[in-house]
């Protein structure tokens, strides 16, 4: 279908009508988007609202269902990464996909056809010009971050890249790396290079854009220049309309924990991720923990449930001290944790529903043999409570939607009785049919008295569900909410770094 | 459970059709083949890696690989033959431990993959060195000269292979027999069973489930150097030689034995029913091939393409391309997590 | 510069070689005279050669346990064509070209069928064996005439012969091609980071056929010295040559899991191999600890490099995640600074 599409003659890169499935996942409806030369364009959305996917199309690595790609007017075929290299364009990963083994220059001249002796002049030309202080022969794998991410600047800039798509590359940067960067960046914008930079912080998008660009759901929701928006304008973008209302209740009403033990202590938490969190759930509630992906939330929950070293503080369940027992000894002690990737670290993908809903719990439900009756009655049970949509107890669950899979993985974490159990991201990636079921059994385990730990980067999930709701931003709590003060608004915001107080778009 | 054992039922069907056709092809070639007898004469010698691919499976079910067994073998039955005619004791107690032996030597390497981290194939080399060289130590240690080996055992340790049920049926395919339902029981209706299919499906979320993983996996390779240490003893026997080089050619075999019954060998599918099928099939393929005249050295060969065969079917449906050229379906994405 | 060649896997082989002869010299002194460290030097050109064949397999991430039954082969065919008389130009040919089918075939079965490559490479090696007793009969090559087998006995300046001599120019080609050159270097980049590689455009199935095609013609090119050196060939030519060679590439420090390593490293660690035996004599031991030398040698090293490897992954991990804690305190100066 050849349409005759009217692009901005300024534009380095256009998208149109982009859509892109996994399954029957529709991560992009429809993107459009334009990247004028010489710019830099911040790319914001959510945890699920398609950049990464969005990023990875331009870059060759997937090919959109729908929809075309245009390098300066022209449109391009981006079947593999090759040809978008040769196109000028450069993928700066969030992970640097060096060789570890290798060394700082092989790593940047790697996959090139010249002459090695012309490579090596030109690549110390481009290093003095840039003025960065990098050793050629040091191995990759000695190299911090964020010298990682400069030898993935390098290989771009190497290839003359006409447009650098920088993925969160001030995750894992120091302060003062960070200003590094954004010289860098000025610098390339000077010479004419475009930039896609996505990221989480609206300090830096303030900083270095010129145009902002708001993902939700699989679209683009707020396009324009930067200095046309105000942060609370940006959380705004980021989240669904009517959002401000929602939630927000005009009676605040503080449930009174007095005379009730928490089920759940936290005391000064410090670990790899996350310093100096306490927190108190008690039994009969549900906290939320909200906060950006890689605020630390997951590392806080895991470290919670044993599987990383604790570095200083406590953890009490029902008042004994759990701090750094194993994994058996927390399911013992009434501690259940559902994982954040259900992919890696939740399914058995090839084994059957009733051995996944069993898996916590084989010792106790016989001591030696596999009491086949017991696992038969307990995985019914869950799939009757749970309405899991099955063809019977043998059903391999790799087959099974990605909601049913999520139902069969709390039914395990509640097999072994647990008094607090820590979700998260319960329902990523669900239909919103099964979301709705989710709902509704954490709600009733709430009922049955269990301390619910909700972690969720979905801000409506956190309303609906949580009775109070704490937010986590770089590795610390940085601001708690009463039910009353629980809202997509002030969750967003806080969730960004964006407190009481904090500085409006200079 | 029905489902998996569903798809089980097909594959180990079809290892059920081979070794009929099997019968089929040799029987009508060389009716000599369907003496009962004469069979299992020829699969005497084979029993031992019937035994052992029984107990490699629960290795590579848990996604390792395990190729010290044949080196475990000889070490087993020169430290049984040592043990007894050197050392004096008794036989039967030289077997006790000389399997406590077999199990150690699992429990090396397994302690290695499951606590260390190293890639189970170079440790279990190492392995495989460290105990063949041992087992040549250990002949060196008897009055014996290496390659006469000890013989003249007792009748009653000769009669663990010597015997025969219902005067057909000889003592080493009971005991492999019985193994079979040992195995079978402890992998498929034990917990530890379930959790070694656990360890192998998902180490993750093993973990997260409270599953001992490391303990689960070493206990795997004890597992199978037990299973090596029973074959030496029972070669032993049924060979009236203790011999230090033993099953220094089992390595192919049982691999192939494993891996022809289905197990993949990236972990968490398989069963010993397949790898017992997988085995005999193996095994008849050699008897019945010996029997029409080709001599045993080329009898890797058809075990080999065999393999090669079989396994190419089963992984060519990965590789993309080849999908592509045999079907006209859109090729299907591979549903990976959106970010 | 010196620093890097400090820290370098090779030179920690290459003193450990040093410091194994200055040790065994220290206990019997007759070691160390030049003679005797020629003569293990010399002795171990075919493990060089087939070593660095298997080097650049393991190098791309893969394994090759065919090599040992390639160079039985090779070593079959050639013997028998420079018995026959046939012109060793054309015997020598004959080797190389079956080497390349040999790798040819693994290669295709690895990167096409998607066949796990320890899996197709051990079928092929039953194969091949097989094939080898196929074509000699079961018999022994023997008779080679004496001009070839004195080929081996040629030295330059009564040390080195030509052979090592090769060996060793071997060793520095393979070695310059794949540091130096583009395509050289795409096999260490498939080992290392096969996704990162895949990003750059690197073809990475090629990488991998090439890597199995080459060895399987330098196992050829072992076999063709081997029968110089050897003068005869016997149907088990060669057997257990690909767990000695792939022990010497880790003894040398290429790693299992691919892109460490250099074939200057294999080189070493056949030097090793080969030392052992010889060193075991010279110390008073018999040559029948060579394999439990070589296991606990095999394991030690590989266990460490597996412990450091994990340190390095959880360092860096911890690294990361402190990282991202820190940003608040700046951003926290940056809110109020900008007011």
């Amino acid at each position: 279908m050849n349409e005759s599409v009217r692009l901005p003659d300024d534009a380095m890169l256009s998208v149109r009508g982009i859509t892109k499935a996994f399954g029957s996942n529709c991560v992009l409806k429809g993107v459009d988007m334009d990247i004028a030369k010489g710019s830099v364009v911040a790319l914001i959305g959510g945890n699920g609202a398609g950049k990464s996917t969005l990023v990875k199309i331009v870059m060759g690595i997937y090919q959109p269902d729908e929809g075309e790609v245009f390098l300066e007017g022209k449109a391009a075929k981006l079947g593999k990464p090759a040809a978008s290299l040769a196109a000028g364009i450069y993928l700066v990963p969030q992970e640097p996909m060096l060789f570890p083994n290798m060394t700082v220059e092989e790593n940047v001249l790697m996959g090139f056809m010249e002459k090695s002796s012309d490579l090596h002049k030109r690549l110390v030309t481009l290093l003095g010009h840039l003025g960065w202080k990098l050793d050629l022969n040091r191995k990759a794998a000695t190299l911090s971050i964020a010298e990682q991410q400069l030898v993935e600047l390098l290989r771009g800039l190497m290839r003359d890249a006409r447009l650098l798509i920088l993925d969160e590359p001030t995750s894992s940067l120091t302060f003062n790396e960070v200003e590094s960067l954004f010289a860098i960046v000025e610098d390339l914008k000077a010479k004419g290079i475009s930039i896609i930079y996505i990221t989480h912080r609206l300090t830096e998008v303030f900083q270095i854009a010129d145009r902002v660009l708001i993902m939700r759901d699989g679209v683009i929701t707020l396009n324009g220049p930067v200095c046309d928006f105000t942060r609370e304008m940006l959380v705004a973008g980021l989240l669904p309309p009517n959002a401000d209302n929602h939630g927000a209740q005009t009676v605040c009403k503080t449930v009174s924990h007095e005379g009730r033990e928490p089920a759940l202590v936290i005391d000064h938490l410090t670990g790899y991720g996350f310093r100096d969190v306490s927190l108190k759930v008690y039994p009969g509630e549900i906290l939320g923990l909200a906060g950006v992906v890689g605020a630390g939330r997951t590392e806080l929950a895991t470290t919670v449930f044993g599987r990383d070293t604790v570095k200083s503080g406590k953890v009490y369940v029902e008042g004994k001290d759990v701090t750094g027992l194993s994994t058996r000894g927390m399911l013992d002690a009434g501690l259940n944790y559902v994982a954040e990737d259900r992919f890696l670290n939740g399914i058995f993908r090839i084994s059957d529903v009733a051995a996944n809903t069993t898996a916590a719990n084989l010792n106790h439900m016989s001591k030696f043999f596999i009491n086949f009756k017991e696992e038969r009655r307990v995985t019914d049970q869950f799939i009757q409570a749970f309405r899991t949509k099955v063809t019977g107890r043998d059903q391999l669950i790799g087959s099974l939607s990605g909601g049913n899979q999520q139902k069969v993985v709390i039914a395990r974490s509640l097999s072994t009785h647990p008094k607090v159990l820590i979700l998260d991201e319960p329902t990523r990636g669900i239909d919103a049919a099964a979301r709705g079921d989710v709902y509704a059994i954490i709600e009733q385990l709430k009922e049955q008295g269990l301390a619910i730990l909700l972690i969720s980067s979905d801000m409506e999930e956190i309303v609906e569900l949580s009775d109070r709701a704490v937010t986590m931003y770089c590795g610390h709590i940085n601001k708690e909410f009463a039910k009353c003060d629980i809202c997509q608004d002030h969750l967003m915001s806080a969730a960004f770094g964006v407190t009481e107080g904090s500085a409006k778009n200079a | 459970m029905n489902k998996l054992k569903k798809q089980f039922l097909r594959w180990e069907t079809f290892l059920v059709l081979v070794i009929l056709l099997e019968f089929l092809v040799f029987g009508s070639l060389n009716p000599k083949f369907l003496n009962m007898k004469r069979l299992f004469s020829g699969l005497n010698q084979f029993i031992p890696v019937c035994i052992i691919s029984l107990f490699v499976t629960f290795v590579m079910i848990t996604g390792g690989i395990d190729i010290q067994a044949g080196s475990i073998v000889g070490l087993t039955s020169i430290t049984v033959g040592v043990l007894w005619h050197d050392a004096n004791l008794n036989i039967f107690v030289a077997c006790i431990l000389a399997l406590i032996g077999g199990a150690l030597c699992g429990a090396l390497s397994g302690f290695f993959v499951a606590y260390t981290g190293v890639q189970p194939m170079v440790v279990t080399l190492g392995g495989s060195f460290l105990y063949s060289g041992l087992a040549l130590a250990v002949s060196n240690m008897s009055s014996n000269a290496a390659y006469q080996g000890i013989s003249d055992f007792p009748e009653a340790f000769r009669a663990l292979s010597k015997t025969q049920l219902f005067d057909a049926v000889p003592m080493q395919f009971v005991i492999f027999f019985v193994l079979v339902i040992v195995s079978y029981v402890l992998l498929h209706r034990t917990n530890y069973g379930r959790k070694i299919f656990l360890c192998g499906v998902n180490p993750n979320a093993a973990e997260f489930s409270g599953i001992n993983t490391r303990a689960v996996v070493m206990s795997t390779y004890m597992l199978s150097g037990l299973s090596a240490a029973m074959a030496g003893i029972l070669l032993t026997a049924y060979l009236g030689t203790a011999k230090a080089d033993m099953g220094s050619e089992y390595t192919l075999p049982i691999i192939t034995a494993v891996v022809l019954g289905g197990t993949s060998n990236l972990g968490g599918s398989g069963g010993v029913i397949g790898s017992a099928l997988a085995a005999l099939a193996v095994g008849f393929l050699r008897i019945g091939l010996s029997l029409n005249g080709m001599s045993t050295q080329y009898l890797d060969i058809p075990v080999g393409i065999l393999l090669v065969v079989t396994v190419s079917f089963r992984f060519a449906g990965t590789n993309p391309k080849l999908r592509k050229l045999f079907s006209r379906k859109k090729r299907q994405t591979v549903v990976t997590r959106a970010s | 510069m010196l620093k890097k060649l400090l820290h370098s896997r090779e030179v920690t082989a290459l003193a450990f070689v040093v410091f194994m002869f200055l040790g065994v010299g220290a206990i019997n002194p007759a070691f160390l005279t030049p003679a005797n460290i020629w003569l293990c030097l010399n002795s171990s050109v075919v493990y060089t050669v087939v070593a660095v064949g298997i080097a650049l397999v393991i190098i791309t991430g893969e394994i090759d346990v065919s090599v040992g039954a390639t160079l039985g082969m090779t070593a079959a065919v050639s013997g028998t064509m420079i018995r026959n008389g046939e012109p060793w130009i054309l015997a020598i040919g004959a080797a190389l070209l079956i080497g390349l089918l040999i790798g040819s075939i693994n290669g295709f079965g690895v990167t096409v069928l998607k066949i796990p490559s320890i899996i197709m490479t051990l079928g092929i090696n039953g194969i091949v064996r097989g094939l080898i007793y196929v074509f000699t009969n079961g018999k022994w090559v023997e008779n080679i005439p004496f001009d070839f087998k004195n080929l081996s006995q040629g030295r330059l300046f009564s040390s080195i012969t030509f052979f090592y001599l090769g060996a060793i120019l071997l060793i520095v080609a393979v070695h310059l091609i794949l540091t130096r050159t583009k395509r050289g270097r795409y096999l260490a980049a498939v080992g290392d980071n096969i996704g990162g590689a895949t990003l750059l455009g690197i073809p990475v199935d090629t990488t991998k056929f090439s890597a199995f095609a080459l060895c399987g013609v330098l196992a050829a090119v072992g076999g063709v010295l081997f029968v110089s050196r050897v003068g005869f060939v016997t149907p088990i030519a060669g057997n257990g040559y690909e767990m000695k060679v792939i022990a010497a590439c880790v003894l040398g420090g290429i790693s299992l899991s691919g892109g460490v390593g250099t074939v200057i490293g294999a080189g070493l660690g056949a030097a090793i191999m080969a030392s052992i035996s010889r060193i075991l004599v010279f110390v008073g031991f018999s040559s029948d600890y060579d394999d439990t030398i070589t296991g606990i040698l095999l394991i030690i090293i590989v266990v460490s490099d597996a412990l450091l490897r994990r340190r390095a992954v959880e360092q860096a991990r911890r690294q990361r995640l402190a990282a991202k804690t820190q940003l608040l305190a700046a951003d926290g100066k940056e809110a109020t600074a900008g007011e």
